[in-house]
C-alpha cells in the first residue's frame, strides 16, 4: 500500500515539524513549507477548529524557524550531521531501482503526458517506483501522462510534482516541467 | 460505455469486505457517494451488497432510481423476517444489490445494542465480495460501531467549515470509542472517559494529549492503545469541491490529523460539484448510470480503483 500519512511530530525534530522524512529533496522542503504556512494559516479550513489562534501562530513560527534550517543547503547539512540523518535524495526503498544511466535527452519547448511516458518507459521506470520515492499520488502521475488538466492541482503543486518525475526519468528537472507547463497553457 | 482492461479484469478481493461511508454531518452527498462507489464496483466485477444504514433517514433507494422496496432493513430488526438476505433487493445494475433502510420505523435510529450485534454479523455473513454501508449522519455510538467494523473506512467531508468540524468530531469519537473497548484495565478505561468529556478537568484535549498521558500513568496500556490508533485509518473523500484549490484541503486534512490528533488518515480522493449529478438526482437516477461521461462519474471510477487497490493520494507536497 503507498504510504501517504503525516506522522505526529517528534519532538525537536525539525523534518517532522514539516511533515518531512530526512532523505526529502530540496524541492519537497519547498513544498512541504508551503503547503505547511498554508495549512497554519489565518482561517485554514483545516486547522482553524483543532487550534487557537496563537497555537496556529506558535505552529506557522515553528514552520518557518524549520524552513530557515533546512531550506539552507549549508545549515541543513549541519544539522543532520548533529542528528546522524541521512543525506537528502537517499534512497527511501531498500529495493528501489536507481536511476537508470541513459543519454540526454533533447527537450522540445512543448512536452505532453505522451511524450513523458515515452522516455518513463523506455529507461524501464515505473509509475510505483516513482510514486514511492516521490510520495506523490499514484494518479497524479497517470493524471500527467494523459495530460488530464483538470484534474491535476494548482500550477505551484504540479511544478514540483514533474520535477520529481523528470528527476526519477533522467529528464532535466527544470526544463521538463517548464515544457509541460507550457503545453498545459496551451491547452486550456 | 466500454469496460476499461482494468474494469473487466477485476483482481479478486481475498475475502469478503466491509465498507463503509460516514462523515457526520448530514447533506454531504455520503449516499450518493456510497451508491455511485457501488455501482463502480459491481462494473469492476464484483458482488455487492449496499446497506442503508441511515435508519433515521434512509434514502439510497431513491439515489438507485428505485421505488421504496417492498422490505427494508426495519423488517429485519423488528424481525418479521430472520435473514438479512430476505431484504436484498435487486438494482438495474448487475453484481449491485441494496439493502434498503427506508420504512416505517422512526425509532430504528436507536436501535438496541443486541439487534445491531444481529444486524452486523449478518452483514459479515452476506455472500458477496463488498458489503458497503450508508450510515448516517452524527456520531451516535450505532453509527461509530459501523464505520469501526469496516475494512475501508471512507469519511466524507465537503469544503465548508460546519463539514471539517463535524468530521474531525467524528474521527475523535471514534477514535476514542475503539480506544475505550480496548483499553486492558478499568483506570485506562476511566482516562478514556474523561478525553471523551470536553469538560473534564483532566486537559485532554486529542488523542496525541491521551496516549501522552497514557504513556505516563500505565506504559502497557499506552501501548495497546497506540496499536488502536495506528489501526485506525480513516480515508477522506473530500465531495462537491469547486475549485482546484479545494482538492489541497484533503491534503490538509491528512496532515493536520497526522500532526494534530495522530491519526494516519489518508486522502482516497475528491469529486467535483457537477451538474449532472443534480440533474440526475432530479430525474431519480444515478448519475454513473445517467452521465457516465461526467466530471464526477469519471473521479469516482478513479477514486473507487484507488480505493480497491489501497492507494492514495500521496501527502500533497
Amino acid at each position: 500500500m503507498e504510504a501517504a500519512t503525516d506522522p505526529a511530530p517528534r519532538e525537536g525534530d525539525l523534518y517532522a515539524v514539516l511533515g518531512l522524512e530526512p532523505r526529502a529533496s530540496r524541492e519537497q522542503v519547498e513544498r512541504a513549507y508551503r503547503f505547511s504556512l498554508e495549512l497554519y494559516g489565518e482561517g485554514s479550513l483545516a486547522t482553524y477548529s483543532l487550534l487557537e489562534p496563537a497555537e496556529a501562530e506558535q505552529q506557522r513560527a515553528r514552520v518557518r524557524q524549520a524552513y530557515e534550517v533546512l531550506g539552507d543547503e549549508q545549515r541543513r547539512r549541519v544539522y543532520d550531521e548533529a542528528h546522524g540523518f541521512p543525506p537528502p535524495d537517499s534512497p527511501v526503498l531498500p529495493f528501489a531501482p536507481s536511476t537508470p544511466a541513459a543519454p540526454a535527452v533533447e527537450i522540445p519547448a512543448v512536452l505532453g503526458g505522451k511524450d513523458l511516458r515515452q522516455v518513463r518507459e523506455a529507461r524501464g521506470v515505473s509509475l510505483r517506483h516513482i510514486a514511492a520515492v516521490t510520495k506523490i499520488g499514484l494518479r497524479f502521475l497517470e493524471y500527467i501522462e494523459e495530460d488530464r488538466f483538470d484534474f491535476l492541482p494548482a500550477p505551484v503543486y504540479l511544478r514540483g510534482f514533474l520535477q520529481e518525475y523528470a528527476r526519477l526519468v533522467g529528464l532535466d528537472p527544470r526544463r521538463a516541467a517548464d515544457a509541460y507547463m507550457n503545453r498545459r497553457v496551451g491547452k486550456k | 460505455m466500454a469496460l476499461s482492461v482494468s474494469e473487466a479484469l477485476p483482481a479478486p478481493l481475498t475475502r469478503r469486505q466491509i465498507w463503509s461511508v460516514g462523515g457526520g454531518k448530514g447533506g454531504i452527498g455520503k449516499s450518493l457517494l456510497a451508491a455511485s462507489v457501488g455501482w463502480q464496483l459491481a462494473r469492476m466485477g464484483r458482488q455487492v451488497v449496499l446497506v442503508d444504514a441511515d435508519l433515521g433517514g434512509a434514502n439510497l433507494h431513491t439515489c438507485l432510481g428505485l421505488p421504496m422496496p417492498q422490505r427494508t432493513l426495519a423488517d429485519f430488526i423488528q424481525r418479521r423476517v430472520s435473514s438479512i438476505e430476505e431484504v436484498v433487493t435487486d438494482t438495474a445494475a448487475p453484481g449491485l444489490r441494496l439493502v434498503s433502510g427506508a420504512g416505517d420505523l422512526l425509532s430504528a435510529a436507536n436501535i438496541k445494542h443486541l439487534q445491531k450485534v444481529r444486524v452486523m454479523n449478518q452483514v459479515r455473513a452476506l455472500e458477496v465480495d463488498v458489503v458497503l454501508i450508508d450510515l448516517g449522519a452524527g456520531t451516535s455510538y450505532n453509527i461509530l460501531d459501523f464505520f469501526l467494523l469496516s475494512d475501508v473506512s471512507i469519511l466524507a467531508v465537503v469544503p465548508e467549515p460546519t463539514s471539517i468540524e463535524n468530521g474531525y468530531r467524528f474521527i475523535k469519537s471514534a477514535l476514542y470509542r475503539r480506544m475505550r473497548a480496548a483499553a486492558p484495565t478499568e483506570s485506562a478505561r476511566r482516562l478514556v472517559n474523561a478525553a471523551l468529556d470536553p469538560r473534564s478537568p483532566s486537559g485532554i484535549k486529542t488523542p496525541v494529549d491521551l496516549l501522552a498521558r497514557m504513556e505516563e500513568q500505565e506504559p502497557e496500556s499506552a501501548q495497546a492503545l497506540r496499536r488502536e490508533v495506528a489501526a485506525f485509518q480513516p480515508r477522506f473523500v473530500v465531495n462537491e469541491i469547486r475549485d482546484v484549490a479545494d482538492v489541497a484541503i484533503g491534503h490538509q486534512l491528512v496532515a493536520a490529523c497526522g500532526r494534530h490528533l495522530g491519526v494516519r488518515a489518508t486522502y482516497a480522493g475528491f469529486v467535483h460539484h457537477d451538474d449532472a449529478v443534480w440533474q440526475a438526482v432530479r430525474r431519480r437516477r444515478l448519475f454513473m448510470a445517467d452521465a457516465p461521461t461526467s466530471r464526477a462519474a469519471e473521479e469516482i471510477r478513479q477514486l473507487t480503483r484507488g480505493l480497491v487497490k489501497g492507494e492514495s493520494l500521496g501527502s500533497g507536497y
